[in-house]
């Protein structure tokens, strides 16, 4: 009996040990996901780090809609970043806040209704009562439907940039009945529709037979949404995903270096800075803010921690938007020049001291972006050089910290020109009021300067106004600007039209197709 | 048994009311906007409009103690609040993920206990031979490496490599293998040394050798006597492994991009989503003081000496 139930334990443990080693065994030969490619039904996988919450347009998802193809806006922005049109064929200004948009025939929305002036004000309505972003870059005051495609709006204020802001994906035009109720698939006019959502690992799009524009190429793309982003390139080198966004940096050599892939690279409207706080008791005064400004060895900066894939910056907005290429001033003074006419003297240690206190300053760093640490330990070092002692200190939020007056520096990242326009940026960070102006800059001319580019329309004098702001912010310098970032991409061969593209959100697009 | 578990049942509810309102707390002092993460999570600036709006939204100007209350009364009523950023109720968003950490957990959980055995029964039979050397290495590496490079490792051997297994995601049973290993390894090789410890201990009890005397063979001893007792004390640290791997997953789960719990708490907390991070801290409390009760019960139903106690 004893022997018997001995044999039974023994057998059942073999079983059960043999089992785990062929299901193992089993998933030895398993077929890779990603591209599956026939004649007709081409299929592409591809890795985000982003991932949507929702399928609601019109809130903080906006921008995940519009990357997955399915969202389309009035106006796109072309890769010179110039409103083109869209949605609306064409448009005109009746007068400084009056402008009449003319609507492309034969768009329909997924669920095949026609899209006209109505529904198109439907939209835009719900994006300016839910998203507050909306409201402030479009100004609106009121809509009219003049005819079946022609919409009139009008702003409380003269608003030379709503063109320019109507590319931003706040303000997806989308048959606003779909959103409203969860039983129905969402519907826009993008070349790709709502398949499925898998919340926090996929969505899935698939081919709008019906698009107005040119016919996608792929029937189905499936977008993966991987957040880390080595688990990204390893997804895209296991062949998991056929092409990941936001490589990071550290391991462009490794696809580089990989005859499977190609790594893209495109400028990005990001630019990393240095903040002063204009209220601290050493950067009151604009020497030293020079000082600390000409210490920053940028190039290095670009070269060895950006490894290349970057640009130096110059101001705030990169040298691809038509009011990017600001000349700087070239310095006239040394720092030692500047350091002595403001009353400081090197000590025995060759530290810059002035009655008896050192020139010592923290400068504030956050681990969300893992780059700025670097940097600030680069400019650390090379102050110190300098004879300027800098304390790093990391925060866990960086803007709760800048709310606050007692800080020196600080690394920062913003995206400067989301809609290639200058203006929401300008206002938003340098008027004197603003709670967003982190560096604590007050200047009554420069807000006269904001001013007037928010009333001014002509495309040209605007441009020369944000060079002349940027001059002025460049003079009076409430911060350093280091680096305009690269977007990177890494995509299998075979993929084509992928590409990165300055604005973040127009990745993917009818035209990518993949090799069969 | 009936005086016993409404003792732990209360304890329990203590326990949960303590840990919330302490959450509530720390969460509120520690730095960091909702409103104002929420507004630049593509890095483009807010309006001092846009700001103050959401925060008035989100309920965030009313003072702390209305918070509290608010989160209290909702609490009781097993209401958990809405998401700040899904704006979907945080039970809703909680009970969706927990699948798939219950499958990784479980699974992980299968992987720990397949270790612990197999490692602990042999290098006790095999004492002070090569295996037990091999198990004792394992035991250190399993406690040192850090889970989230021995994911990466597995994903770089096979799927970056070999093309075996798939690198992230969940779908497939091959999609739970990595992440089931690199949850379960670690644990396993520990506890294996803990049986080994415990079994080799037992070897020297007077009912053992009573057991040779009466001429029993030495591998029905081991299995049968020694084996039983001294699996006793892992039982409990089973339990509070499988509460760890319910809620502790958090780094496993990011690295393999699967889609449980612990990725998404990461999300909650970088976008300090109040409510979802109170909501999932009572869950977790729950989960673990109920896990610890239970073990408690099998604890007492394996060992008749605490019942006479």
């Amino acid at each position: 009996m004893v022997k018997n139930s001995h044999q039974k334990y023994a057998l059942v443990f073999w079983m059960v040990f043999c089992s785990l080693i062929l299901s193992l065994a089993g998933c030895a030969g398993v077929e890779k996901e990603g591209a599956v490619v026939t004649a007709s039904d081409k299929k592409v996988t591809l890795a985000f780090p982003w991932s949507p919450q929702s399928l609601d347009p019109h809130g903080s998802d906006s921008w995940e809609i519009m990357r997955s193809g399915m969202g389309e806006t009035l106006v796109k922005l072309n890769e010179e970043l110039k409103p083109t049109p869209w949605l609306a064929k064409e448009w005109k200004q009746e007068n400084e806040t009056t402008w009449v948009f003319k609507l492309e025939d034969n768009v329909s929305f997924h669920n095949g209704k026609a899209m006209d002036a109505a529904s198109v004000k439907e939209s835009l309505l719900r994006s300016l009562k839910k998203d507050q972003k909306a409201k402030d870059l479009l100004q609106v005051e009121s809509m009219e439907v003049l005819s079946e495609n022609e919409l009139k709006i009008v702003t409380k204020q003269p608003n030379a940039a709503l063109i320019a802001h109507l590319a931003d994906p706040s303000t997806i035009i989308a048959d606003v009945t779909t959103i409203k109720d969860k039983n129905n698939d969402p519907a826009f006019t993008g070349s790709f529709k709502f398949k499925q959502f898998n919340k926090d690992e996929s969505l899935v799009v698939e081919r709008y037979e019906d698009y107005w524009g040119k016919e996608a190429l792929l029937s189905e793309v499936t977008i993966k949404f991987i957040p880390d982003g080595n688990t990204r390139l390893m997804a895209l080198q296991s062949g998991d995903v056929d092409a990941a966004t936001d490589i990071p940096i550290d391991n462009i050599t490794l696809l580089e270096k990989d005859e499977k892939f190609d790594v893209f690279t495109a400028p990005s409207l990001r630019t990393h800075m240095l903040l002063f706080n204009m209220s601290s008791p050493l950067f009151k005064d604009v020497a030293l803010r020079k000082v600390i400004d000409m210490s920053i060895p940028r190039a290095d900066i670009v070269k060895s921690i950006m490894m290349d894939q970057g640009t130096e910056a110059k101001s705030p907005f990169p040298e691809i938007l038509p009011f990017g290429k600001v000349e700087k001033e070239k310095a006239t003074e040394s720092i030692e020049q500047l350091m002595k006419q403001r009353g400081w003297k090197k000590n025995a240690d060759a530290m810059w001291e002035k009655q008896g206190k050192p020139f010592e300053v923290t400068l504030l760093t956050f681990p969300q972006r893992p780059e700025l640490t670097v940097m600030a330990e680069t400019i650390q070092s090379e102050l110190l050089n300098e004879g300027i002692k800098v304390n790093i200190r990391q925060v866990e939020n960086i803007d709760e910290v800048l709310a606050n007056d007692d800080w020196d520096l600080s690394m920062y990242s913003m995206l400067t020109a989301h809609t290639g326009d200058p203006q929401y940026f300008l206002n938003i960070f340098y008027q004197s009021d603003s709670e967003s102006n982190v560096s604590h800059y007050v200047s009554p001319s420069l807000d006269l300067m904001i001013g007037e580019l928010n009333h001014t329309t002509d495309w040209t004098k605007r441009n020369q106004l944000a060079l002349q702001i940027q001059e002025m912010i460049n003079k009076d310098l409430p911060q350093s600007f280091i680096v305009h970032p690269k977007t990177v991409f890494g995509v299998r061969n075979g993929v084509k039209g992928f590409t990165p593209h300055p604005i973040e959100y127009y990745y993917i697009h009818s035209q990518i197709d993949v090799n069969e | 048994m009936i005086r016993f578990c409404l003792e732990r049942i209360a304890q329990l509810m203590m326990v949960i009311f303590f840990v919330s309102t302490l959450t509530f707390l720390l969460l509120r002092l520690a730095p960091g906007d909702p409103a104002y993460i929420l507004l630049t999570t593509h890095d483009v600036p807010a309006s001092e409009e846009a700001l103050s709006a959401l925060r008035k939204e989100l309920g965030l100007t009313e003072p702390l103690w209305t918070q509290y209350v608010h989160w209290v009364t909702d609490a009781f009523t097993w209401q958990w609040g809405t998401s700040y950023v899904s704006k979907e109720p945080v039970t809703e968003e909680l009970f969706r993920r927990i699948p798939a950490t219950l499958e990784l957990a479980t699974a992980g959980l299968m992987v720990m206990i397949f270790i612990t055995f197999i490692l602990g029964i042999s290098t006790a039979i095999y004492s002070n031979g090569l295996l037990d050397l091999v198990g004792r290495l394992m035991a250190l590496l399993g406690s040192s490496i850090p889970s989230f490079w021995l994911g990466f490792l597995f994903i770089y051997f096979f799927s970056v490599q070999y093309g075996w297994l798939p690198s992230m995601g969940r779908g497939t049973l091959k999609h739970l293998i990595l992440p089931a290993i690199t949850l379960g390894l670690g644990m396993g090789t520990i506890y294996a040394r803990v049986l080994r410890t415990n079994m080799l201990e037992m070897m020297n009890q007077h009912f053992i050798k009573a057991a040779k005397a009466r001429g029993l063979s030495n591998r029905r001893i081991l299995v049968f006597q020694v084996f039983k007792h001294a699996f006793l004390p892992v039982v409990t640290m089973l339990g509070t492994s499988f509460a760890f791997m319910l809620g502790g997953s958090i780094i496993v789960e990011s690295i393999f991009s699967w889609p449980g719990l612990g990725k998404y708490i990461v999300e909650a907390i970088n976008m300090r989503d109040y409510p979802v991070i109170q909501g999932y801290v009572m869950f977790t409390s729950f989960l673990f003081v109920s896990i610890h009760i239970v073990v408690d019960m099998i604890y007492v139903l394996l060992d008749p000496r605490l019942r006479v106690r």
